[in-house]
């Protein structure tokens, strides 16, 4: 089965996949010769960002040392941002009088950094049982939950990760399931509402899990999975239902002659989700340490024919780094975290320097509030790592895993992840290099916004929940 | 047959180390009391016998420092290592006891494993020395710290340091989840303490009145409260560090606080009270209603006011990726902190603090005990390029690094 896989479906309040977008043509056609029931789909898009991007005159930063985020470095240039986007870039840019223009003498300019893998939001802080809800931990599939739905925007954790230069987010719900639910997108945003955070147009993805948490979580309740051989036969029963379901709609789509209101089928978020997956409209992220189990999830995601965007946390990646680069799958990864368990222990620092030196896409990741706030400081380890060992990386390549390669594994490559003209303004001016422990984010602009500045308290947003806990007028790095 | 193998092979370690003198030339020295800038530092039988501009000596190995630096080995103040393999598996944890008639006489030294594959890896990233803390699981006593080393031949330097305590939120959970009822918890057992001490032969003699420690547990916390043994305190709150330090005052405690995320809002009384202090300098997260006053330059604060820092670094690394303490470092500095300062946060303060066999500084007729960094000592992108504990080269060897090289071979076409 050959999946069409589009990276921003864009029509998504109504009929958002690809396949039943065409086969609704036909329909279409096919109705001009009956007058059977009218076709109504479910809504792919009910809960839609409510983002917009915020009105800003046009503006450039002159004079800066740039890392692009997608391999290259740059002296001394200059940036127009129009509308939220880089309308120009280059040496020496006539720049017409009547723009704004801030000279950065030289400091160093990055794209937003991405973590792929965040629970902020849904593991806010301060972490209390009435706000723990990012792993709905009572069934071993939950495709139907929403990690959207757990979204606390006021949770103090996310503008620390915007003074960490984070622009973009991905929040994932946990591992404790077998398929734990679909993540989202998140623009790093004060907002009062998760659909004001919601990144317009990104693809859902659907996190899953391999390993031992599954295994444990409901081996502890004597239930399926209590083994790596039940996570296994956990996820191919839930795909065999969804290739199921999803035919049951193809067919009623396609069929328009026996088409009726008595045979349509009924609606089951659950399968919906992962016939979304099926369809190619929806992203596996996979929580996948070790590279036979990784191995596994490849030949799994064959057998149903569905593709893998990135096996996060993959520990073992570099025994994997040849089929991650195969199959065109990324992987996501920390610096130097282990041991915490089994799954864990083969760590080598080396980690992503390798599965880059494989030419497969490597990411870095969080997965940790106070991790977030310093992602250069995690790729800058790691580059350090593959450098120890003679792999020659540059800071300009290096950066590439929190940036680019970040957005990759979103299909968000075409908006977000480096400087180049027509993509998102999404820019952070550091104080240092950006690779130096000793650097800060100095401000940070989002579509060209200017969301946070080091420099100016008025423009470093705090949630409600800081009120009267720091005191007003107040800066608490 | 295996004392005269025994006698052999120490000789050979000793000729091994008094063979190779060692002359590191043109490179930073980060001293307690400064930076002295491209300098040379001569090494001779594991001691540091010259620094200077000018040495006219040579020796068995030079080595070029220039664009480098050398730091005293690091300590890092708050970790489990070589209590914990894969912290997972509950058979390889053994810094905290499920055990409730198990509280201050629990040493966890005892528990130490010198083959664990997470002392190579920390050590050839430059960590030297570590504390072993026990956690609390039971009671608000966790046991007795300790102080271990890490080089050829890892092993415990003293195996009753101080006296852990837990005044956090976790503590107060385990003493019926008030603050209040630890409080009163804490003080009966200081005075269970004191009044064992006086009345030993008869409390052992079966002769005195009952008290809710076992006597191995009174017995561990006499040193306690006769002012010879610190307590150690974990707490967040700045009204918590206050009890604890009225409390220290009203028994003559010998203390050190611990975490003390909301440290800044009292620091000229922790500063008064002349206490140290143990503290992770990266986190800045309200990540529970006792750090809601969490904040990133916490150090600079508490050092400002006069406070000595110990650091130790993140939770979810503070044994296997012991040796970050020095990226905690570097973000202190980052905020706010002197470099020296915050250098001597994992280097010289534990040292002279916990009475180790090395000083913790770099100055002539002391042991060896030193990295030689890639570049700034507190840069990420430097690396450890040469570690020497207690004298010795230790070998860059971890599993870690032999995963790497096996995986990397098979990458070649």
């Amino acid at each position: 089965m050959v999946i069409t896989k589009r990276r921003y479906p864009m029509n998504r309040t109504f009929l958002t996949n690809a396949s039943i977008a065409a086969l609704l043509m036909v329909a279409g056609c096919a109705e001009q010769n009956s007058s059977k029931v009218e076709i109504t789909l479910p809504n792919k898009n009910p809960f839609p960002s409510t983002y917009t991007i915020p009105k800003n005159t046009p503006f450039a930063i002159v004079n800066a040392n740039v890392l692009t985020g997608d391999g290259l470095e740059l002296t001394n240039t200059d940036i127009v941002i129009s509308q939220g986007k880089i309308s120009a870039m280059g040496n020496d840019l006539e720049i017409k009088a009547e723009t704004h223009s801030i000279d950065v003498k030289g400091k160093w300019i990055t794209p937003g950094l991405i973590d792929v893998h965040s629970h902020m939001g849904v593991y806010p802080a301060p972490s209390t049982s009435n706000h723990s809800d990012g792993n709905e931990m009572t069934s071993p599939v939950t495709a139907e939950v929403w990690a959207e739905h757990s979204v606390w925007p006021e949770d103090p954790q996310f503008e620390k990760a915007l003074a960490g230069g984070v622009t973009t987010v991905q929040i994932l719900p946990g591992s404790g399931n077998l398929i734990g639910g679909r993540g989202v997108t998140l623009k790093n945003i004060p907002s009062i509402t998760v659909q004001g955070m919601k990144f317009p147009g990104a693809p859902y993805s659907l996190k899953m899990a391999c390993g031992e948490n599954p295994k444990r979580v409901y081996g502890s309740r004597n239930t399926l999975p209590s083994t790596r051989m039940g996570n296994m036969a956990g996820y191919r029963k839930a795909w065999i239902q969804a290739t199921e379901y999803k035919k049951s709609w193809d067919e009623y789509i396609s069929d328009s002659a026996e088409r009726s209101l008595s045979n349509t089928p009924t609606r089951n978020l659950r399968l919906e989700t992962l016939a979304g997956v099926l369809e190619g409209d929806i992203r596996i992220h996979n929580h996948c340490y070790k590279v036979d189990e990784m191995a596994q999830m490849i030949d799994m995601s064959k057998e149903f024919g569905y593709e893998i965007a990135a096996f996060h946390h993959a520990v073992e990646g570099y025994k994997a780094a040849s089929m991650l680069a195969e199959e065109g799958i990324c992987g996501v990864m920390w610096a130097d975290w282990w041991g915490f368990k089994q799954e864990a222990y083969d760590m080598v620092r080396e980690n992503i320097a390798l599965v880059d030196y494989a030419k497969a896409c490597a990411v870095i990741h969080s997965d940790d509030p106070i991790q977030i706030q310093r992602l250069n400081q995690e790729i800058a380890k790691a580059m350090s790592a593959g450098n120890r060992m003679g792999l020659d990386i540059s800071p300009a390549k290096a950066i590439r895993w929190g940036t680019y390669n970040a957005a990759k594994s979103l299909g968000l490559e075409d908006q977000i992840g480096s400087l180049a003209v027509g993509k998102n303004a999404d820019i952070v001016l550091w104080t240092e290099h950006p690779l130096s422990v000793y650097s800060h984010a100095n401000k940070v602009w989002i579509d060209g916004d200017l969301r946070f500045d080091r420099e100016n308290k008025s423009i470093q947003p705090t949630s409600d929940f800081n009120l009267g806990i720091i005191k007003a007028g107040a800066v608490r790095p | 047959m295996k004392k005269i193998l025994f006698i052999f092979t120490l000789a050979f370690i000793t000729t091994s180390v008094n063979a190779n003198s060692l002359l590191i030339k043109n490179v930073d020295v980060y001293k307690s009391n400064g930076m002295e800038p491209n300098t040379n530092v001569l090494i001779k039988n594991g001691e540091i016998v010259a620094i200077g501009k000018r040495i006219y000596e040579t020796a068995d190995r030079d080595i070029d420092g220039t664009g480098k630096s050398l730091t005293p080995g690091l300590f890092n103040s708050h970790t489990h290592i070589g209590a914990v393999e894969v912290s997972a598996i509950g058979p390889t944890v053994d810094y905290y006891s499920d055990n409730d008639s198990v509280t201050a006489a629990l040493k966890i030294a005892e528990a130490f494993n010198p083959n664990s594959t997470l002392i190579p890896h920390n050590r050839t990233h430059g960590l030297s020395h570590a504390l072993m803390i026990p956690e609390s699981s039971t009671h608000l006593f966790s046991g007795q710290v300790a102080l271990v080393q890490l080089g050829l031949n890892p092993r415990v330097i003293h195996d009753s340091l101080a006296m852990a305590a837990d005044f956090t939120e976790h503590g107060f959970d385990l003493s019926g989840n008030s603050r209040a009822a630890a409080l009163v918890e804490l003080r009966q057992a200081l005075d269970d303490a004191k009044d064992f001490s006086r009345n030993k032969k008869a409390a052992l003699a079966g002769d005195h009145r009952n008290y809710e420690l076992s006597y191995a547990d009174l017995a561990a916390l006499e040193s306690v409260v006769n002012g010879s043994k610190p307590l150690l305190v974990h707490t967040n709150r700045a009204s918590d560090i206050r009890n604890i330090l009225k409390l220290a005052k009203e028994f003559q405690l010998n203390l050190i606080l611990s975490s003390v995320m909301e440290g800044w809002m009292v620091a000229d009384e922790i500063a008064a009270a002349g206490v140290p202090v143990i503290i992770d300098p990266i986190n800045n997260l309200p990540s529970s209603y006792e750090t809601l006053g969490a904040r990133l330059d916490n150090a600079k604060l508490l050092s400002d006011a006069g406070v000595k820092l110990l650091f130790t670094n993140t939770s979810r690394s503070t044994s296997h990726n012991a040796y970050l303490v020095r990226q905690a470092a570097g973000n202190a500095v980052a905020n706010g902190l002197d470099k020296i300062v915050a250098i001597a946060a994992m280097t010289s303060n534990p040292a002279q603090l916990f009475d180790a066999p090395v000083s913790g500084d770099i100055a002539v007729g002391e042991i060896a005990d030193l990295v030689l960094w890639g570049g700034d000592p507190l840069e990420l992108t430097s690396e450890a390029e040469l570690v020497m504990i207690n004298g010795e080269i230790v070998p860059m060897e971890s599993r870690s690094l032999q995963l790497r090289d096996r995986y990397f071979k098979r990458l070649q076409p």
